[in-house]
């Protein structure tokens, strides 16, 4: 297994010893989700098993309505599940409540979305210490620095999001997302309002937290380019998977 | 960090803001200023009563606190029988008359003589005493407000008075008549509405009060230099229930307003609060915030009532000059606590909601 590099690694100058993983870092038995549109039943997943290893970056494609959004949601614990059991790091995500499922998420899980969710009245650096804040470590700002020159976003952070462009936005989100060091890193279609240039941009930089941090990443894409950038590739269609085949 | 998303949440739409921060002013400001106006009447009543210089003061058994509605007048041969105690050195009737006509104050009709010995008389700014039996004395503030001097003419229950002097203000009433002209005005013929009593020395008061109980069982009988504190909202029927009252509608009026200001912050801040949640906030964490924000919404709006309530008083004061409204500490500390806790209320239940949000609906919100 190749040596993994976290932010702390960059922050003190030390590589960090080697690793072998051996559970998943994220791992879904059975999943079910059940919508309820009046007296009617509607399962946006069936059944999904669904395994991540600390490190790996997977991409998730599909047919808009076929369960995408819901498995990112529901394994970050945005959402419960009806059936099944969601295991993150260890934890059972199905066992919990709704505070407890804050609080790992808190800790564990760092989102990124299509429509980069920015708060409009806080600026870029703003943006990224609300996340460290909720997380209740504090401003670090070594660690604050390393994660926004890693993006390139050094001169951008006194701008609010009305002032940035797209791709500024999601990497101003990517760094929200991975400043706390999350174990895993959710992507909902990132690139999906940008243009050609930012999407590879976002892309790129996906990839790099992956390979040079270890950063263990699920994305959700309509863009079959996209997929070069992860290792694993898993399709779904109404609300199953149908096929989890590696990248290359 | 919460500090500056509160800060600039709330400056994010300043009409909005403003708009609350003007309910909450308002609402202060009335607190402030209707405890004023009732407190500061009461008290340039009794500061006038008290300043009269009498000892004792009887009234008749139906009369109020607030003698300007005393009514019921009682016979005048009272004051002979009174004169005749042991250490009565002087007593002096008048009858009270509330006008309403071309503004609102109480007349009182005098013997000149026996005030001035129960008084040690006016203080005269100009003219002389009451002589003829259209006098009228019209003190300082009173003779400001009305743009009246000594010769003018003072109509008063459809009657021409002249204006014989102008005294200093701090003396029973504002305004003076002959008492037998106002007692065929009114038809309270040998009538008087209240007794003043001079004692030939202080020290003797409380024996006086005694006798006059004794010979008037049925009649409150005053010591006025206790006056003032007697005049107070709880001791006239009503009042403190009309000043709970109004502050209770004050304060109504701000909750609404903050629970509508913060109704549609939640609302508009839908997807925000899917963020928040997203990124791992609790349910108290958004609550607290939107709790803050109303605080500091509520704080500004309690600093912008207090110097609104000073304005609105040189206003009214500046249009009637013998109004009396007093602004103390401890009722803008306490208008302003008032203010919070209604604020605080009326944010509760869209911070509740804001924070019982499914953050997937949140984030889709648009």
């Amino acid at each position: 297994m190749a040596i993994t590099v976290t932010i702390r690694s960059l922050m003190d100058g030390k590589p960090d010893a080697e690793r072998k993983p051996l559970d998943p870092i994220l791992k879904t038995e059975n999943l079910w989700k059940l919508y309820h549109a009046g007296k009617v039943e509607v399962p946006a997943l069936r059944g999904v098993n669904f395994d991540v290893l600390p490190g790996e970056s997977v991409a998730v494609m599909g047919p808009s309505g076929c369960g995408k959004s819901t498995l990112l949601y529901v394994i970050g614990g945005l959402a419960r599940a009806s059936r099944g059991k969601v295991l993150v790091d260890g934890n059972d995500l199905t066992a919990m409540g709704d505070a407890e499922r804050t609080k790992l998420r808190r800790s564990k899980i760092g989102f990124v979305f299509q429509r980069f969710n920015l708060l409009p009245t806080l600026t870029a650096r703003g943006n990224i210490a609300i996340a460290q804040y909720i997380h209740g470590d504090g401003y670090d700002p070594h660690r604050f620095d390393v994660v926004t020159k890693m993006l390139g976003l050094e001169g951008r952070l006194h701008h609010r999001p009305s002032e940035m462009s797209g791709g500024e936005q999601q990497r101003v989100a990517i760094a929200r997302a991975i400043i706390n060091e999350p174990k895993i890193l959710l992507a909902d279609e990132p690139t999906g309002n940008l243009d050609t240039k930012n999407s590879d941009i976002v892309l790129e930089m996906l990839r790099r937290l992956n390979k040079d941090l270890g950063q263990t990443i699920v994305m959700i894409t309509h863009n079959p380019e996209a997929t070069t950038y992860f290792d694993r590739v898993v399709h779904m269609r109404d609300g199953i998977i149908v096929d989890g085949v590696p990248a290359d | 960090m919460m500090g500056q998303l509160v800060l600039r949440n709330l400056f994010h739409r300043p009409m909005r803001t403003l708009i609350g921060v003007m309910a909450v002013a308002v609402e202060v400001a009335l607190v402030i200023l209707i405890v004023g106006l009732t407190s500061g009447i009461l008290q340039e009543t009794a500061k006038r009563i008290e300043g009269i210089g009498a000892d004792i003061m009887v009234q008749s058994p139906a009369a109020q606190m607030l003698i300007t509605f005393s009514g019921s007048p009682m016979p005048i041969k009272i004051a002979d029988r009174l004169a005749e105690l042991k250490y009565v050195q002087a007593v002096a009737p008048a009858l009270l008359q509330f006008n309403s006509t071309g503004g609102v104050e109480t007349v009182w009709g005098i013997d000149a003589q026996s005030f001035r010995d129960v008084s040690s008389g006016f203080v005269f700014l100009q003219g002389h005493d009451l002589q003829d039996p259209d006098d009228i004395l019209v003190d300082d503030w009173q003779a400001k407000a009305k743009h009246v001097k000594v010769g003018d003419t003072y109509n008063l229950f459809n009657h021409k008075w002249n204006v014989a002097g102008v005294i200093e203000h701090g003396k029973g009433a504002r305004l003076f008549v002959p008492l037998a002209t106002l007692q065929d005005l009114v038809g309270a013929h040998d009538k008087a509405s209240i007794f003043l009593v001079k004692c030939t020395h202080p020290d003797h008061t409380e024996d006086v009060i005694a006798e006059i109980k004794d010979l008037l069982p049925n009649h409150p009988v005053r010591p006025l230099k206790e006056f003032m504190t007697l005049m107070t909202s709880t001791n006239i029927p009503g009042l403190q229930t009309f000043i709970d009252a109004m502050i209770a509608l004050a304060v109504s009026i701000g909750l609404l307003v903050i629970f509508l200001t913060m109704y549609t912050t939640v609302l508009e801040r839908t997807r925000d609060i899917g963020v928040l949640k997203s990124l791992g906030a609790s349910k108290v964490l958004i609550v607290r915030a939107l709790l803050m924000e109303t605080t500091l919404l509520c704080v500004l709006g309690i600093a912008a009532g207090v110097g609104l309530s000073y304005l609105v008083r040189a206003g009214f004061l500046a249009l009637f000059p013998t109004l009396s409204i007093l602004i103390t500490t401890e009722w803008i500390l306490r208008a302003g606590l008032i203010a919070l806790v209604g604020a605080v209320l009326g944010a509760s239940y869209p911070a509740w909601l804001a924070s019982r949000k499914d953050p997937v609906e949140a984030l889709s919100y648009d």
